[in-house]
């Protein structure tokens, strides 16, 4: 057998390579012992019980309505506490100040958000719980529609990001007693939120306490991990005037990459399309469901797929006849439908990507399309944001696309771009 | 005959006395693990700092509480402390329930060990996780190895193999002192083969009642300059009960 000369000289590189490679990776590890710590003095020992930062944006909406593209401001304040009082008696308090230019049709420019304020009892450190205040009582695994968070209604103060994660951030909570027991591998939680106003306040430093607690609510909730790869949440909620709904919600480990979660719950109530069209009707039970499976590659990319399912939301019927009315039943429906996190359409589909370090070191990508599947509007929003250790610098772009008369197309603005910046202390 | 038999009888007490004498590959690891891991609950401060080539890239501080679960399952709930953006965050660890917390957005999202992997909270488990109940392990030899402080020591080579599907890492390489059962050096690999990690551990100092390794240098399997050098300092035994390792009460966690 002939060899070919370059063959030659292109194997004997390999085996040379073969040998030389295990040296390199052995010199590497020997340089890496070289190496010292960072010093011992520039750390503190445990997180620190308040933190603070400041978020600044500047953005542009490119107007449907309007020849003319519309710039905006934002700066905000966000403040939280947590600390032991007692041994047994924590505290926490949350809050955050919004200052925005303009200001939201209907709103002051500068909008507090008192998110928590409440006492925290666990007598002996044992495993019951007492709590007094005002709660961010937050359940449900799915990533763009939670139909077991019951507390969702009403809770959204300002809407400073359409990312759903951002949008928890400035989510109120409700003034309610809340009980807790703890066991291996599950616990018992009662919640009793009273009624204490009448409705939502349009007052920047209210503590709106009408948009949280305007009619009394209880909620029960059991959770039980069946294994270390499956956990799940049952829920039992009634409020002043309604039947009473259930709930479930899971979570499962399906592979070393791959989670799944869902979530479901079973309502009576008014069709709230009636109630938009101003058409009487009695309360019906219906379902609501989300169910999505993330995936992450060894490469830093995270991928979830989720399906939202609304009883109670507009399918291609009802939307024809929300069309049909006057425009001020649409308007009507997508607000009410925005303040109680409701899915607009009946069916809709979500796609949520995050790639960390996306070329360099803590560069990291969000990005999402939300699609409504009766009629294939659709909102895309993506986010490059770069860390550095005391602060962070981001650009989002997000865009509504969609027929004039859908769920993504009538909003006043078709596409926003926006910078922010944050500083943590 | 009876020469014979008097002869024999004591050479095969005294194989037999040597056999039980010597410690079994397993023993080996169940002893290194005590002096990674302080028995019964505590808690460290662990600063990580990351090197890029040489040159330090970053640097972050977290707090792990830990403890042995009455089914013997070594679970850990690790609070960020630095950088500020994260401080508060927790991720809980309890064999495969992984979750990971934010109390800003109330969020508890659970992660597949892929996810942790790609944290710095994982490289706590190189340190801290008990390797013996979950890996089989097997005497691979005698060797001199080089320390994390490029002292030669004399080692027992460990081979470990997942005796659970579950766990990270499918098999390890483990270097553990003949001397005094300190471990020296570990190399992780993924079910592939593919080296994911080598560990180094080193600066013996008394901590909890044992002398234990406060720094841990792991390098990258991928890539050898990319390196992570954790530190343990602050060892202190905790009162830790066994339902704080669970998903709902991460909202109500708060340390002394």
């Amino acid at each position: 057998m002939r060899l070919h000369p370059r063959s030659f000289y292109v194997s004997l590189l390999m085996a040379a390579l073969a040998h030389v490679q295990p040296a390199l990776a052995a010199d590497a590890e020997l340089d890496a012992l070289d190496l010292e710590s960072a010093p011992e003095a520039s750390t503190p020992a445990a997180a620190s019980n308040t933190k603070v930062f400041v978020e600044g944006a500047w953005g542009n909406a490119a107007q449907r309505y309007a020849p003319a593209s519309r710039a905006f401001g934002r700066a905000s304040l966000d403040l939280s506490y947590a600390g032991k009082l007692t041994p047994d008696v924590r505290a926490v308090f949350s809050d955050r100040l919004d200052y925005m230019d303009p200001a939201e049709a209907g709103s002051d420019a500068t909008v507090n958000s008192l998110r928590e304020a409440y006492v925290s009892w666990q007598p002996a450190g044992g495993n019951n719980l007492y709590e007094l205040g005002r709660i961010n009582l937050r359940y449900g695994p799915a990533f763009g529609y939670n139909p077991t968070d019951f507390f969702r209604d009403g809770s959204l103060r300002t809407l400073t990001s359409s990312n759903p994660f951002a949008m928890r951030e400035n989510r109120l909570g409700s003034v309610m007693l809340r009980g807790q027991r703890l066991w291996q591998g599950g616990s018992l939680s009662v919640a009793y939120s009273p009624k204490l106003e009448d409705r939502a306040s349009p007052s920047g430093w209210d503590l709106d306490l009408g948009a949280t607690n305007n009619r009394n609510r209880g909620l029960v909730a059991l959770s039980t991990q069946f294994s270390q790869k499956l956990s799940s949440q049952l829920l039992l909620y009634k409020e002043q005037g309604e039947s009473a709904a259930v709930g479930a919600n899971m979570t499962a480990l399906l592979s070393d990459a791959a989670v799944a979660h869902a979530e479901w719950s079973n309502a009576s109530q008014v069709d709230p399309v009636s109630r938009a069209l101003a058409v009487p009707g009695a309360a019906t039970r219906r379902n609501r469901f989300a169910g999505g499976v993330t995936y992450t590659t060894l490469g830093k990319l995270s991928v979830t797929a989720e399906y939202q399912y609304n009883g109670f939301g507009a399918s291609q019927q009802d939307w024809a006849a929300l069309s049909a009315a006057p425009m001020s039943a649409k308007v009507a429906y997508l607000i009410d439908a925005r303040a109680r996190q409701e899915l607009v359409s009946r069916q809709a589909l979500m796609l949520y990507v995050t790639q960390k370090d996306l070329f360099i070191k803590d560069l990291d990508l969000t990005a999402f399309v939300r699609f409504n599947t009766e009629d294939h509007s659709r909102q895309s929003w993506l986010e490059l944001r770069q860390h550095w250790p005391k602060y962070d610098l981001a650009l989002q772009w997000q865009q509504f696309s969609g027929k004039s008369d859908s769920e993504y197309g009538i909003l006043p603005y078709s596409r926003i771009v926006q910078v922010l910046g944050n500083y943590y202390f | 005959m009876k020469t014979l038999t008097s002869l024999l009888l004591p050479l095969f007490f005294f194989a037999a006395s040597a056999a039980s004498a010597a410690p079994t590959a397993n023993s080996i690891l169940a002893a290194s693990d005590a002096i990674r891991n302080p028995g019964g609950a505590f808690s460290v401060t662990v600063t990580l700092t990351e090197f890029q080539a040489g040159k330090q890239v970053d640097a972050s501080t977290l707090t792990s509480y830990s403890r042995t679960q009455s089914n013997g399952q070594f679970a850990s709930l690790v609070q960020f402390v630095l950088p500020a953006r994260d401080a508060g965050k927790l991720m809980l660890k309890n064999g495969n329930d992984m979750w990971f917390y934010d109390p800003l957005s109330k969020a508890s999202v659970r992660l597949s060990p892929q996810q942790r992997l790609l944290g710095q909270a994982s490289n706590g488990d190189v340190a801290t996780v008990n390797l013996a109940k979950d890996y089989t392990a097997a005497l691979a030899g005698e060797e001199e190895v080089q320390d994390g402080e490029r002292k030669l020591r004399k080692a027992h080579k460990l081979a470990l193999t997942a005796a659970n599907p579950d766990v990270t890492y499918a098999s390890i390489e483990m270097w553990v002192d003949a001397e005094n059962s300190r471990p020296i050096k570990a190399r992780f690999f993924a079910e592939s083969s593919r080296l994911l990690k080598t560990a180094y551990y080193r600066r013996y100092q008394p901590q909890l009642g044992a002398e234990r390794p406060t720094e841990t240098v792991i390098i990258d399997g991928l890539d050898p300059k990319s390196v992570t050098i954790m530190r343990f300092s602050d060892y202190a035994a905790r009162s830790i009960p066994e339902t704080w390792m669970q998903r709902d009460f991460l909202p109500r966690f708060q340390p002394e």
